[in-house]
């Protein structure tokens, strides 16, 4: 009974901990949702007693160059995720497969891609896109986008190939399926936890990322939806309410991902950084 | 799945052909991923080389004809009044952030491994910080640290300090606020990293030492601080090469300033390459931002090879 108690005294700590730690989203959301009146005062509003959803008409409904952004990312990050799907899907499962000499040296360079600061990436691939006529385009952003998520997603996918026992495929051979056909029906509906942590978490990386979306599309019609977030603080300055307003449209996705998927979320970044 | 492995036989080795059949598909799966990377991530860096060998600027960048100039950009780089301002403002950053951010998310994670209840829930709801976009991130603490009307003001407020202190423009407040920012996003990395460590760790070993009378300060010292050595280096490790190379938090945040206080060495590369159109200038720079990173994965590679073979 003691230790009971004790256990829930824990929680109410973990609470006030995690709220505090939290409460800059909070100040995000309720800025975002504050009449004018309320934004500027001193001491600050903690508590918003009425609610002005204006900000977000401003700042994103009504607001064209925030709805072509965020149309942007959409096809962005969906075309990224299945380009890094597609090609990370096999090539883990090949990792998983090959000689232990092999594997290490083959796999270096998906280790170092991801230590690669992007600015490095950005350069040259603007360099080289410009003179291929790829810049300001989804496309040439989906390629490099998929650049910094494919090396993340074969390192994450291939201990989830690992934990399958070989004669899996071995008995599905000697059904007469090939090595592909194998792989196709049998290996990967196993790994699906697998591939959708990988899904979900190139969504998260591509929706977020700036750095190429600022050099490789830094047109209006192109940008990415972060890259219009950083025009607008220049465009409104200290206009907090519709700034802050857009920042949480921008977060939204995210956050709903997050929720829905995050147990794989978590289990696959932990299998992916620690035990392989 | 088990079941269905037990019951059939293993598939004949076969001839030699059959077998170089297998094994050259193996290399097939793996093929359109390396040929991804070969294209799109190491021809770009090799060509950053071509690039920081000539003098390309916005007048010639796509005419051509830019003139070679050999190491001349790294040499101008390297010897600016910048760059070591760069250097020890991009590790002041690097090491400020990565200390706070271990040692904080260490404590959470110590703190969640007690298992309480709703601990998962909490957990889960400090990890929301670390997906949000990190545009969204630095507008946010850009509002916080506003100087009248913003929250970190009002909060100081509270304890009786009044001021109206803009951190982000004052050059002697913006980078230590920047770094501040930057802990808040990076704690849930260490703390799910750390936890994931923890969890490995047996509970009999704890209970054995309970009753042998070790204090908790004792089994934490002598149980789960060895024990954790290798997880703890690979986030220092891993958090050092991701906090070194931050771009975009700080760019959103003060663009580099107030007065180039913030100016951290991968907003010199974009400054060179992307305000002033300076490629050749810009390229240069980027290949010395990759050095310290290339070193530290040598060490990470090292390090991860004497794991994988000691397990």
């Amino acid at each position: 009974m003691m230790l009971h108690r004790r256990r829930w005294v824990l929680t109410i700590i973990g609470v006030v901990l995690v709220a505090i730690y939290i409460f800059p989203l909070y100040w995000m959301v309720t800025t975002s949702i504050k009449p004018q009146s309320q934004l500027f005062t001193s001491p600050p509003t903690w508590f918003p007693t009425s609610f002005d959803f204006g900000n977000y008409v401003t700042a994103v409904f009504g607001n064209a160059q925030m709805l072509r952004a965020l149309s942007n990312s959409f096809i962005v990050s969906i075309g990224t995720t299945l380009v890094t799907l597609v090609i990370a899907a096999p090539a883990a499962y090949g990792f998983a497969r090959l000689k232990l000499r092999w594997t290490s040296l083959l796999l270096l360079p998906f280790l170092l891609a991801q230590l690669l600061p992007t600015i490095n990436l950005a350069l040259p691939m603007f360099a080289l896109f410009a003179q291929a006529g790829l810049t300001n385009s989804p496309w040439g952003l989906i390629l490099g986008d998929t650049v910094i998520a494919l090396p993340f997603a074969v390192i994450v996918l291939r201990p989830f190939y690992l934990g399958i026992p070989r004669e899996l495929e071995e008995a599905a051979e000697v059904d007469g399926c090939n090595r592909w056909q194998a792989f196709w029906r049998i290996v990967l509906p196993v790994v699906r936890p697998g591939l959708v942590t990988v899904m979900a978490f190139t969504f998260v990386m591509t929706w977020g990322e700036f750095t190429l979306g600022i050099t490789l599309n830094p047109r209006q019609e192109a940008q990415p939806v972060t890259v219009a977030l950083n025009s607008f603080i220049g465009q409104y300055g200290t206009q907090w309410g519709p700034l802050m307003a857009a920042s949480t449209v921008v977060a939204i996705p995210i956050v709903v991902l997050f929720i829905v998927f995050q147990r794989f979320i978590t289990a696959g970044l932990a299998a992916g950084s620690v035990k392989d | 799945m088990t079941a269905i492995a037990q019951t059939r036989p293993t598939v004949p080795r076969g001839t030699a052909g059959r077998r170089l059949a297998r094994r050259s598909a193996r290399y097939l799966f793996v093929a359109p991923a390396l040929f991804y990377l070969l294209l799109l991530m190491f021809y770009p860096l090799a060509y950053t080389f071509n690039l920081s060998v000539f003098d390309v600027n916005a007048g010639n960048f796509l005419r051509g004809g830019a003139a070679f100039v050999g190491l001349q950009n790294y040499l101008d780089f390297i010897s600016s009044p910048d760059f070591l301002s760069s250097l020890a403002i991009t590790l002041i950053f690097t090491v400020g952030s990565l200390v706070f951010q271990h040692v904080i998310g260490f404590c959470f994670a110590l703190f969640f491994n007690t298992g309480f209840p709703l601990s998962g829930l909490l957990r889960a709801i400090m990890m929301v910080v670390w997906v949000l976009p990190a545009v969204v991130s630095a507008s946010l603490w850009r509002w916080m640290y506003a100087g009248s009307y913003g929250v970190i003001n009002a909060f100081l407020g509270l304890f009786g300090i009044h001021t109206t202190q803009a951190w982000l423009t004052d050059p002697s407040t913006a980078l230590p606020a920047v770094i501040i920012s930057n802990i808040w996003i990076g704690i849930p990395f260490h703390m799910m990293l750390v936890f994931a460590g923890l969890q490995t760790i047996p509970t009999t070993l704890y209970e054995a030492a309970a009753i042998d009378g070790a204090s908790a300060w004792r089994r934490f010292w002598s149980i789960t601080a060895p024990l954790m050595r290798p997880v703890i280096l690979t986030a220092l490790l891993l958090g050092f090469v991701h906090t070194f190379k931050v771009f975009d938090i700080i760019y959103v945040m003060t663009s580099g300033g107030p007065a180039n206080a913030t100016n951290v060495l991968s907003i010199a590369v974009y400054k060179l390459s992307f305000e002033y159109f300076r490629l050749g200038d810009g390229a240069a720079a980027a290949n010395v931002l990759l050095v310290i990173p290339l070193l530290l994965s040598i060490v990470y590679l090292f390090f991860r090879r004497r794991e994988e073979t000691s397990l």
